[in-house]
């Protein structure tokens, strides 16, 4: 049998459900006149559950799992983690300094711009949009230890 | 009707503040944008720019952010003309004809009708919602628990069978919607339900780090820059009018995109985007000449230009007169309603008319200024779009991280917005459309609490749903449309909605 893309998505969907309904041990489903807080993701967990095998059943329409395209998949990893580092450090280092530091790693590292040219865009845009947010819109942006 | 005039005088009054209108310029300058710009649409615009408008009262933060959303309908043409590529899914349509016409030398024509049938369908559509929206809100007064129930289940099933996916895959991202917007203290037990011990999930799963990182990071995620790539036809500002010729052609196509397109606006769904693939098709079937279709027809552009806007007006009515979204755009503009404490439904037009009639005339006054907007700016439009996306991205990274943290200041939401960009990349691996997954989170806890309020109320009979004639009605729907599903899966054929697919992907053309 060969392995679809339909295949994979629809034993994840199974899974997805079967977890929900075990981590829902705790939550009382109640009876039909007092339905408990446990009633309803039990019944969209089986549905999910369901319906995922629905997808497995008809996965032969389908395209090929070898033929899902991963070509951008290098590309998605990098900006995910830079994403996740600047994430991290946002409420440590505040908004200029890591956002600088986001937008010319991304520059820098993944689109292979000129360092200088990305540092005084990322610079320029960083201060622009804080200066929107703090005076215009007059929105608080985390600020970094040397208070800015 | 007198009654609603008078409303409506009094809407014009709020929307003529200095004040709203700067919130409706920039709302329609940032939507116009919005749409120019290729790998941001409509949702993840609004749901990135909602926390600008925390500072702003309700009234102004509707009207901003409904001018970014029918703004965009205009925008999305300017990129579908220019370059061939649609600025938004709903321009599909448009850079057939659009982009053939650009390359005949007639760019400003088509840029000039498309605007043009915009405002048209967009003003045609404003009159329609304000007559329709006011005495629908009075019939949904009389909307009990069951009555809700009926009709969330209708809008979900309704969306599935509009989705140009299939319907198991619509119902399972509806379902995972529906678990994520369970997270949280259940209402009526004050049991915390999948919280992980996290403080923050205690209020549950905002909308905005969910859009944000389904469709605005998501869309970066499968997006690398060296595959955005695309030639501009800068028109000049001189070549912007029409012919006679091509007025002509346009006026009909003009006026059945607009009845077309609002009709089809109020049902559930990606309404500006079914609008526009329909209004092509039927232009094609009507005219005498379907021949020139593909290759310049001018209803090829002034149709689906019209459609797309009118859906888009068309979508508030069940929003604004039921409280109900039709689909993501939508019920993120309920979310941004209810964070300034205005829950939209039946009772907003009597409880809080500012912000109802303001927002319908600010409509009005929108559009126009989205006409003057969108010809004389066309050149700054086509700059922008010169930007390179290498550039652009970072930038979107970093309003997407800045949107979702600035919303309740949890750095928690904004791991959330990152986990759900990872899972939009992974939906789109596997050609799920993320879209209900939106709507099942945001009616999650209207369904839950319907649903169990009229169980309690039967003494958990389901027999209520079905001794009720409006729930009963709404139902009967329901399973009419599953039955139209089944049949088609069991008969094999191609219906319109697979035929909508392969036309959003290219394959063919309708």
């Amino acid at each position: 049998m060969n392995l679809r893309a339909d295949h994979v998505a629809g034993a994840a969907f199974v899974i997805f459900g079967v977890a929900i309904i075990a981590l829902s041990g705790d939550l009382p489903v109640g009876q039909l006149s007092m339905p408990g807080s446990g009633f309803l993701p039990m019944i969209v967990a089986v549905l999910t559950i369901v319906f995922g095998a629905a997808l497995i059943l008809r996965a032969g329409e389908s395209a090929p799992f070898s033929q899902v395209g991963w070509s951008d998949g290098k590309h998605a990893t990098m900006v995910t983690v830079i994403t996740a580092v600047a994430i991290a450090l946002y409420t440590y280092l505040g908004f200029i300094i890591t956002m600088v530091l986001m937008m010319v790693t991304l520059l820098v590292v993944i689109e292979r711009r000129n360092p200088l040219r990305a540092g005084a865009y990322g610079i320029v845009v960083v201060l622009f949009t804080y200066v929107c947010f703090a005076y215009v819109l007059k929105t608080p942006l985390p600020v970094s230890p040397f208070s800015y | 009707m007198e009654s609603t005039l008078i409303s409506l005088l009094h809407g014009f009054g709020v929307a003529f503040q200095p004040d709203n209108l700067w919130y409706a310029f920039l709302g329609c300058l940032v939507g116009t944008l919005v749409g120019v710009l290729p790998g941001i649409g409509p949702l993840s615009g609004i749901s990135i720019l909602l926390p600008v408008t925390f500072g702003l009262n309700a009234t102004q933060a509707v009207i901003m952010l409904a001018g970014i959303y029918y703004g965009s309908q205009y925008g999305g043409s300017t990129t579908s003309i220019l370059m061939r590529i649609p600025g938004e899914a709903s321009s599909v349509m448009t850079c057939i004809d659009g982009n053939a016409m650009a390359k005949k030398g007639r760019a400003g024509a088509a840029l000039c009708i498309s605007a043009v049938g915009s405002w048209v369908a967009g003003t045609f559509g404003v009159i329609m919602l304000t007559m329709v929206a006011p005495p629908l809100a009075t019939i949904a007064l009389k909307f009990g628990p069951p009555e809700y129930t009926a009709l969330l289940i209708l809008g979900l099933i309704f969306l599935a069978y509009m989705s140009s996916t299939s319907l198991v895959r619509t119902l399972l991202m509806a379902c995972i919607g529906l678990l994520l917007g369970m997270i949280g203290i259940d209402n009526m037990t004050g049991h915390f339900r999948y919280s992980f011990d996290l403080a923050e999930l205690g209020d549950g799963i905002g909308i905005v780090p969910v859009a944000v990182g389904l469709f605005g990071l998501g869309e970066i995620l499968s997006t690398p820059s060296h595959k955005v790539v695309g030639e501009v036809i800068s028109p000049k500002f001189r070549e912007l009018l029409p012919n006679r010729q091509e007025w002509r052609e346009a006026v009909m196509p003009i006026a059945r995109g607009s009845v077309l397109g609002f009709i089809i606006g109020i049902i559930p769904g990606s309404a500006h985007i079914i609008s526009s693939f329909l209004s092509y098709a039927l232009e094609k079937r009507v005219s005498k000449h379907p021949e020139q279709f593909g290759k310049g027809a001018v209803a090829g552009v002034a149709g689906p230009e019209s459609a797309n806007n009118a859906a888009s007006t068309g979508a508030f009515v069940p929003m604004l007169s039921l409280g109900i979204p039709t689909g993501p755009i939508t019920a993120v503009l309920i979310g941004a309603l209810m964070i300034h404490g205005v829950n939209a439904g039946p009772q907003l037009v009597t409880e809080h008319p500012d912000v109802f009639w303001g927002f319908v005339a600010s409509m009005y006054v929108g559009n126009l200024m989205l006409l003057a907007l969108n010809l004389p700016l066309v050149s700054v439009f086509v700059t922008v779009l010169r930007i390179p996306y290498a550039y652009l991205y970072p930038l979107i990274i970093m309003f997407c991280i800045v949107g979702v943290y600035e919303v309740s200041h949890s750095i928690v939401d904004v791991y959330i917005m990152l986990i759900m960009g990872v899972l939009g990349y992974g939906l789109r691996k596997f050609n799920f459309d993320p879209a209900p997954l939106v709507l099942g989170l945001v009616i999650a806890p209207l369904l839950e609490q319907s649903l169990r309020q009229s169980l309690i109320m039967s003494n958990g009979n389901y027999f209520i749903f079905f001794s009720r004639p409006i729930s009963l009605g709404l139902l009967i729907v329901c399973v009419i449309l599953l039955g139209l599903s089944a049949l088609t899966f069991v008969l094999k054929r191609k219906d319109w909605r697979e035929k909508l697919a392969e036309a959003e992907a290219g394959e063919v053309q309708p």
